[in-house]
């Protein structure tokens, strides 16, 4: 767990870097940390690792004021991804990986065999990778390593600012997808940095915006969407509104709006866990039937466009 | 102009002295070198830490950088006296900007992404310079070495000026010596060395690559072993120390004459005539081959040893000048005579000693001179011609020189560009020849020796002679090379061998042969 309780930094005085933010990031959660360019993100992230020390407010991590934690022991137990990956360019693939468990002075077996293990899991196969330098690699590859690096040791918290960030949309997309299904992540603590509001939503269990140094509203995607605590969080969203609703809302969360009806034929199934986006994209190209609590509903798009309103006027 | 000695003669006759030189030499570039990096690394790596220190280092380093290396050697001298030393400590002095610069640029030019993912992986500050700084920028550092090792080699040729040994030696000796091989033998093995340090480092540098750091942990060890080959060169067991300049060292009238003559063999160190009458004097060295009339010998109280058996030749000075010139403006010739016979020793060395010590400017001492003896005119800025004037870096010359120009330009219509401070004989005497100078004051024991490069029995039946040697020096001129030896000036500026006068009444020494007396006992 990550506690900040009323953290500010300033670098020069009179101006908050990061202003007065409390927020906490339960095990096991992906924390999002979400804004416009130069809000804090970045600040708030290298609070936690003591990479800067808070000006005012405290930081903990599993209980434990950071302060209190030797800075090197700290960074240890704590994943890190950078922005622009800041890969080691004078170490193999594998040297990078194994940083921190060489730091740690894990017996060399073990270190290796983890590392294997990690490249194998990020599609890095070490029989060809382990001894290229990371200018050989494609950014893809790179930011890989980057968070197989982070990952090497397995500690509990992890870090991660705009690891996708250097990438194009389709590469972004596949290490995206490749990352949410990773199993490793699922028992740590990851606070991730992005200012793409599309990522945010895809990864983020929940999200925190973010707007000049000050926290606007911290909450599960479907909260800042469909209840906006202020006209910031409101106008934010406003561009991919309707996109995002759509991908937010499953099918289960409209269910009882959508009229129930007969089965038929050539219809592709889906469950009520599907995102109404997804049901939508479906029905471009066939007629969709989807199953939630045991009834059968067959999907078309105006009942799902009056789903959503119902569901927005509720 | 043939040399006495062609290249390949010469080093073949010197191999010994040449391979001494040589390690000398590679000794005093890398000793110096080894401490600028013990030094300058920390340095270089404080200053990126402590980033408000960094414009004070490495501005005291730059301005180290931009004083002439001669006058940097000058400086030690009253600090650490002459010799290895001060040579060292001038050399480290050179090659301390490269490496601090190299090492806080290459440190500084890590890219911030990898320092602070390295800080953000949990590696120490220690950590973090041994793992990734260091490495990242160790060829942008070893580039500062090669730099500081290039630099080094051509400034440790000067070291020879204040006797700390190195191919300098040869060069300097040459110079003075007009002796084209001898000058070659150091020129030559010093362009060499530096060629092959700059590739030695530049293929470390290439192969600094990732695969092999470990070659890294090589390069203090092969430092350390190159600094070795300095064998301290003196290893002085005479009873008195000697300072002779290179000059003095490789002429029969000098230290060979000493040795034949006098039986003297006292192992000279050998030293720059610029710092060797303050090195005698603040006891640094007994015994020195000064000439007879400098300023400095009077200034520092220096005694000439009475040269019993006549080694040293004449050396009267007179303007010397090309016959073209001459012929182009016959005005010319009389108006130099115009001082023949006015000068003699003491007053030269008067003249010197307010040069020297009482540090007028040559010119003003000149002018006060001609206007006592009444031979000042103002410039008539007149504009027939140019005639170039030339002198060597000594006091003698400067002040001739100036008289002369006084001289032309109050008596005649003529104005005179003057290349005053050139660095020797040989390179006076080529640039007369090769038209490039109109006249300059040159000596009759140094055209009869050095120029000439006359055969020890011809000059044998001379030396005693000044006349018989003006008269020869004369003819040869003309027929060899188509200049011509004006009327002496007065004063004969020979070698001397000049001791502290306390230390020449302590001991009894009077002439050179008691000093021969001196050392045998
Ligand atoms: N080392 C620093 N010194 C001075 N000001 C800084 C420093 N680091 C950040 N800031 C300032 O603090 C503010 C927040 O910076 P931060 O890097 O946290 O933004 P960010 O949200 O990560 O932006 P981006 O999305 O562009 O990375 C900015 O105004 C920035 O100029
Ligand atoms: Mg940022």
């Amino acid at each position: 767990m990550i506690q900040l309780s009323h953290v500010s930094k300033f670098f020069e005085k009179g101006k908050n870097a990061v202003d007065d933010i409390s927020l906490t990031v339960n095990d096991g959660e992906i924390m999002v940390l979400l804004g416009t360019s130069g809000c804090g993100k970045t600040t708030t992230l290298r609070l936690i690792n003591r990479l800067l020390d808070a000006s005012s407010g405290t930081v903990e991590v599993n209980g434990e004021n950071v302060r209190r934690i030797p800075a090197t022991t700290l960074r240890k137990s704590i994943g890190y991804v950078l922005q622009n990956n800041g890969l080691f360019p004078h170490y193999t693939v594998e040297e990078n990986i194994c940083t921190v468990p060489q730091l740690l002075n894990w017996p060399r077996e073990k270190t290796i065999a983890r590392c294997h293990t990690l490249m194998h899991k990020l599609k890095l196969p070490p029989e060809q990778y382990a001894h290229s330098y990371p200018h050989q690699l494609s950014g893809g590859q790179q930011q890989r390593v980057g968070l197989a690096r982070a990952l090497a040791a397995d500690p509990p918290v992890l870090l991660m600012d705009e690891p996708f960030g250097a990438l194009d949309p389709l590469t972004r997309d596949a290490v995206r997808q490749e990352f949410k299904s990773l199993d490793e992540l699922h028992t740590k603590t990851v606070v991730l940095v992005t200012h793409d509001i599309e990522e945010a939503f895809q990864l983020g269990d929940r999200i925190c915006l973010m707007n000049a140094g000050r926290i606007q509203q911290t909450g599960r995607p479907a909260e800042l969407l469909f209840r906006p605590a202020n006209d910031f969080v409101r106008n934010f969203f406003d561009r991919q509104r309707t996109q995002l609703e759509l991908s937010t809302l499953k099918l289960r969360d409209i269910w009882d709006t959508i009229p129930s009806s007969h089965n038929g034929e050539n219809y592709v199934e889906i469950t009520g866990d599907a995102s109404c986006w997804e049901a939508l994209s479906l029905l471009t190209s066939s007629p969709v039937i989807a199953t939630h609590n045991g009834t059968a509903k067959v999907i078309t798009g105006s009942a799902v466009m009056n789903g959503l309103q119902t569901y927005k006027t509720r | 102009m043939e040399p006495s000695t062609s290249f390949f003669d010469f080093i073949q006759q010197e191999s010994a002295k040449l391979l001494q030189q040589t390690l000398t030499h590679t000794g005093l570039t890398f000793i110096s070198v080894l401490i600028a990096i013990a030094i300058g690394l920390p340095l270089g790596i404080l200053i990126t830490r402590r980033r408000r220190l960094s414009g004070l280092v490495l501005g005291i380093a730059g301005v180290l950088q931009t004083i002439p290396s001669i006058a940097l050697l000058g400086f030690m001298i009253p600090l650490l006296g002459i010799g290895v030393k001060p040579a060292i400590v001038a050399l480290f002095l050179y090659a301390l900007l490269p490496i601090i610069r190299n090492t806080y640029t290459g440190i500084q030019g890590v890219d911030p992404a990898v320092t602070e993912a390295a800080t953000g992986m949990g590696m120490s500050d220690r950590q973090l310079l041994l793992k990734v700084q260091l490495p990242l920028a160790m060829p942008v550092i070893l580039a500062g070495i090669r730099t500081a090792t290039v630099i080094n080699v051509g400034v440790a040729t000067l070291a020879a000026y204040i006797a700390a040994g190195g191919l300098g030696e040869f060069i300097f000796g040459g110079i003075a010596l007009n002796n084209t091989g001898m000058i070659l033998a150091g020129a030559i093995p010093a362009a060499l060395l530096a060629i092959l340090f700059d590739w030695l480092i530049s293929l470390l540098q290439k192969r600094m690559t990732r695969q092999s750091r470990m070659r890294l942990y090589l390069l203090p060890l092969i430092l350390i072993v190159l600094s070795s080959f300095y064998l301290l060169p003196m290893r002085n067991n005479a009873r008195l120390k000697a300072g002779f300049t290179p000059e003095f060292m490789g002429r029969r009238d000098g230290n060979l004459g000493l040795r034949t003559v006098y039986g003297i063999h006292i192992n000279p160190l050998v030293i720059s005539d610029m710092i060797m009458y303050k090195a005698a004097y603040e006891k640094t060295i007994d015994v020195i081959s000064g000439s007879s009339t400098d300023g400095r010998g009077k200034a520092f109280d220096l005694v000439v040893l009475q040269d019993d058996k006549h080694i040293f030749p004449p050396y009267y000075a007179a303007p010397i000048a090309t016959n073209t010139i001459l012929e182009k403006y016959p005005e010319l010739e009389p108006t130099l005579n115009l001082l023949a016979g006015t000068i003699n020793d003491s007053i030269m060395t008067a003249l010197n000693y307010q040069v020297d010590y009482l540090k007028y400017s040559p010119e003003k001492v000149a002018r006060e001179f001609l206007m006592q003896k009444g031979l000042y005119q103002p410039a008539r800025n007149g504009s027939k011609g140019t005639i170039r004037i030339g002198c060597k870096i000594f006091g003698d010359g400067y002040i001739l020189a100036n008289m002369y120009k006084m001289l032309i330009e109050g008596h005649t219509d003529l104005a005179v560009s003057t290349k005053l401070g050139l660095g020797g004989t040989k390179i006076c005497f080529d640039a007369l020849n090769n038209n490039q100078l109109d006249v300059y004051p040159e000596y009759t024991g140094t055209g009869l020796l050095a120029i000439l490069q006359t055969p020890a029995e011809i000059t044998d039946t001379l030396i005693a002679d000044k006349d018989k040697v003006y008269t020869y020096v004369s003819r040869e001129f003309e027929q060899q090379y188509g200049i011509k030896w004006l009327k002496p000036v007065g004063f004969n500026n020979t070698y001397a061998l000049m001791m502290r006068r306390q230390q020449t009444m302590d001991l009894q020494i009077k002439s050179i042969s008691d000093l021969a007396r001196y050392l045998k006992k």
